[in-house]
């Protein structure tokens, strides 16, 4: 089914996570952090090929932060140097009350889009990020009743059971987006046959977007690109270009997903092209 | 009560910033972002109990 987008030169959706919530400046310091690094970073990657971005928060110093004000800050920064782009800003924070996982929904306007993480997974040794399903739906609604379009997380097998429990919960809009995560850790393992398993699994009609952690980032976004996906990449996912050499910039990262789609056949998606394809 | 080994500095280990960033006197490095609200007992935790950079460097006093 998906393999049929690829050969129907089907646009790739190509998301950018910019800053992401767990390393900042300290593991590269091409990573955006303030409201004006992140908004000059969405710039450069919508004229690179990427037709979303997926943002978190950060204070100046860059830990993180949750608040409304400071998303809202972001998007007018996004807004003042990009054209079009669509905003998609996280709902995870590890360790942090689930009150603070809706802030990033009530900026004016909403946001487009949202992330919702579809299950639990281990940060470091001692750290989880719960993500109940009474606070995947608590997310869901407050996304349903603001008219945000959720990229529902996949970060196992494990949680393709969760999607289809919100899908039973819940009237989702068609199509459902769901992003495939591997890497290591709670994530599923990132193996090539792996990558099909979970493309079977998923809905009917669904698209999807494959996010490889660390240097799984470019294999999998190629694979997601042949098998008639989506990908997401960045400085969130990924801080080097090569083994050893970090990345100049989150641009860096999609241009180079951008050759490669073009060399395999498929263009990639402007922004309204990506709004039509998502039920924007 | 934040990590005794948690320090603010603008320079360490090579690297420089121009705001003073979380640092773990333990670990000798900069912390990441959201281990920096561990280090700083944020929202419900405590790195007494969930930092292991803590715990190994607790151990090794004991011992």
């Amino acid at each position: 089914m998906s393999y049929e987008r690829f050969l129907a030169d089907e646009p790739v959706v190509v998301t950018a996570a910019l800053t992401g919530g767990i390393h900042g400046k300290e593991a590269n310091p091409n990573l955006p952090e303030t409201p004006e690094e992140i908004g000059k970073a969405a710039g450069d990657v919508e004229a690179a090929g990427a037709s979303v971005v997926h943002v978190h928060a950060r204070t100046d110093n860059g830990e993180r932060a949750f608040s409304t004000e400071r998303f809202q800050a972001i998007d007018e920064a996004i807004r003042r140097h990009a054209d079009d782009v669509i905003i998609q800003p996280s709902t995870g924070a590890t360790g942090a009350p689930t009150e603070k996982r809706h802030l990033s929904l009530q900026t004016d306007p909403p946001p487009e889009m949202a992330s919702l993480d579809m299950g639990p997974l281990n940060r470091y040794e001692r750290l989880t990020s719960e993500n109940t399903v009474a606070t995947i739906d608590a997310l869901y609604d407050e996304m349903a009743d603001r008219g945000i379009k959720p990229e529902l997380e996949l970060f196992n097998d494990g949680h393709r059971n969760e999607m289809y429990g919100l899908l039973d919960r819940r009237n989702l809009a068609d199509p459902v987006y769901a992003t495939l995560i591997f890497g290591p850790g709670t994530l599923t393992r990132p193996r090539p046959r792996n990558v099909l398993t979970a493309i079977a699994g998923l809905p009917d009609g669904a698209l999807f977007n494959t996010l490889g952690f660390g240097r799984h980032q470019l294999p999998f976004a190629t694979m997601g690109i042949l098998f008639g996906g989506n990908v997401r990449v960045g400085l969130e996912d990924n801080v080097y270009y090569e083994s050893g050499e970090l990345a100049e910039s989150n641009a860096q990262l999609v241009d180079r997903v951008v050759r490669i789609a073009r060399e395999l056949g498929r263009e990639v998606a402007t922004p309204a092209q990506a709004r039509a394809m998502l039920g924007l | 009560m934040p990590c005794p080994y948690l320090d603010y500095r603008e320079s360490a280990d090579g690297k420089s910033f121009d705001v003073a960033r979380p640092y773990c006197g333990a670990a000798e490095r900069f912390v990441q972002p959201m281990r920096a609200d561990v280090c700083n007992d944020r929202f419900e935790l405590d790195h007494e109990t969930d930092c292991e950079i803590y715990l190994d460097q607790a151990d090794e006093g004991q011992s």
